[in-house]
């Protein structure tokens, strides 16, 4: 019997969600998403559908998302975030984001944030998935995310960020302890 | 456009039987638990032609993962060749179209019935295991809601209580298989059926560990790199099984998880347990470094410690 053809939006959605899978359990490691399509479109084409909900507040990036199918919802209630380019400005906005709750740790949210990768704010990962301590340079961050996430990440809770620089990405799993200074 | 733009060429299945959403709400649960490790992530679990409690937990997640690339192992209480095993592995590859494989270093997804290779895996490897009961509550709380209350306040008190209760009554701790394990100091898990011998292989793993229960539809992770302590009082620790002198008839290897072949006459004779290992002794093909050593020494140096008969 000859397999079910693996057609491209196959390939594109698996090979998107693994880049994303092993990222998240090598935190600070860069992985790679596949070439041929803007990065955020892939992202939500491998993890968005009418079972779950998004936000941006990038009007270039609304009508990709909506394409999906997914439901639009204010900041505290969807459970995906989508930031192209973070400022200052969003963090107030991103402070109401779910981090989840004792009971159901799996409702919070999951972040996707542009950044530039290799330069920048140097960072000190340790936790789960790395062995002693990674080290990480991000810039296009404000540094006061930085604090606000680890005001927000009590484990079990907290927020899931990715941070996305053209095709790379880097996970930081809500059980990762960031160090900078 | 014409709507033949639109449409897509005819297929009997979709790539790997399940079609996009099963995957994807599948792959959105994944990636929570391997956030947040040990807690026990609610999942759709789907229909698959294969009866729920035959390793469709397990199944699911491998096919969530698998690709034409994908090097694929199947084993079965540690062999490759038995009926689940087999007909697992064949219903992934004419699904999938992905290799397979008996050696546990060249698979890429390594989905298992209640063993750990003995091999020590490496960095990249997906070690699905299937889970039939996923809830280490279970034996002290049969409500679900209970349970999950339990693990939200971590208040596993009960459990400590029921290996006290096993220590006063047996001067050991008696549970053989799924051990309960402490993840990253939060969650409890089952580490579904393993022997005792396999579960502290998962502790700071190289490799990512899915475990998923297709029939309780829930599934939970132990990443790479994550610390996983089975419970034991400080002043009674851990212990594996204690199969020292036992010699492999077929390989006469020793220290390894052995299978025990009763005999006729009452004795009892002995095989590994890993197939796919012993195949590569006979065929005396290169074998990479195993988690415990000929000595039967663990390879994480003072993790196991030296058994402690309790004084009650």
């Amino acid at each position: 019997m000859t397999p079910p053809p693996y057609t491209r939006a196959e390939a594109e959605a698996r090979e998107t969600f693994l880049a994303l899978m092993w990222a998240l359990s090598y935190p600070g490691r860069v992985y790679q998403l596949p070439a041929h399509k803007p990065n955020f479109e892939l992202i939500a084409g491998s993890l968005l559908d009418l079972e779950t909900s998004y936000f941006t507040v990038d009007a270039k990036l609304q009508p990709v998302l909506a394409q999906t199918s997914a439901q639009a919802l204010p900041v505290d209630r969807a459970a995906y975030h989508f930031f192209p380019a973070i400022g200052e400005e969003h963090l107030a906005a991103l402070g109401e984001a779910c981090i989840g709750t004792r009971l159901y740790p799996d409702e919070a949210a999951t972040l996707f944030i542009g950044c530039a990768l290799g330069s920048g704010l140097p960072l000190t990962l340790r936790g789960p998935g790395i062995n002693g301590a990674q080290a990480l340079q991000v810039s296009g961050v404000p540094k006061p995310f930085w604090h606000m996430r680890q005001a927000v990440c009590r484990f079990p809770l907290g927020w899931d960020v990715y941070l996305v620089d053209g095709q790379q990405i880097v996970g930081l799993p809500r059980s990762v302890q960031v160090e900078f200074k | 456009m014409i709507l033949q733009d639109l449409a897509q060429p005819r297929q009997d299945y979709s790539y790997a039987f399940m079609d996009a959403y099963a995957k994807r709400e599948l792959r959105r649960r994944i990636l929570k638990a391997i956030a947040i490790p040990g807690y026990q992530v609610p999942y759709a679990s789907r229909e698959l032609p294969i009866a729920r409690g035959w390793g469709t937990g397990g199944l699911q997640v491998t096919l969530s993962l698998v690709g034409p690339e994908s090097v694929v192992k199947v084993i079965d209480q540690g062999a490759d060749d038995s009926v689940n095993a087999a007909n697992l592995r064949r219903f992934i590859t004419r699904m999938s179209g992905a290799e397979t494989t008996t050696d546990t270093l060249k698979a890429t997804i390594l989905q298992s019935r209640h063993r750990i290779p003995e091999e020590i895996m490496t960095e990249g490897q997906a070690l699905v295991l299937q889970v039939p009961d996923p809830e280490p509550l279970r034996g002290v709380t049969a409500d679900m809601s209970k349970a999950s209350q339990l693990h939200a306040d971590a208040d596993y008190g009960q459990i400590w209580l029921l290996l006290y209760e096993q220590l006063v009554r047996y001067r050991q701790y008696i549970q053989g298989a799924s051990y309960p394990s402490l993840v990253n100091g939060r969650y409890i898990i089952s580490p579904s059926p393993i022997p005792r011998w396999d579960t502290p292989k998962l502790h700071q793993s190289a490799h990512l560990t899915l475990l998923s229960a297709g029939r309780e539809k829930r599934l939970y992770a132990v990443p790479p790199y994550t610390a996983v302590y089975p419970l034991e009082f400080s002043d009674v620790p851990f212990q594996v099984e204690d199969q020292r002198g036992w010699v492999c008839k077929t390989t006469g290897i020793q220290n390894k998880f052995m299978n025990e072949l009763p005999q006729e006459d009452g004795t009892a004779q002995y095989e590994l347990s890993d197939s796919g290992y012993a195949e590569k002794l006979m065929n005396r093909g290169k074998t990479a470094p195993t988690y415990y050593d000929d000595e039967g020494n663990f390879y994480h140096a003072g993790y196991l410690r030296p058994p402690v008969l309790p004084t009650l």
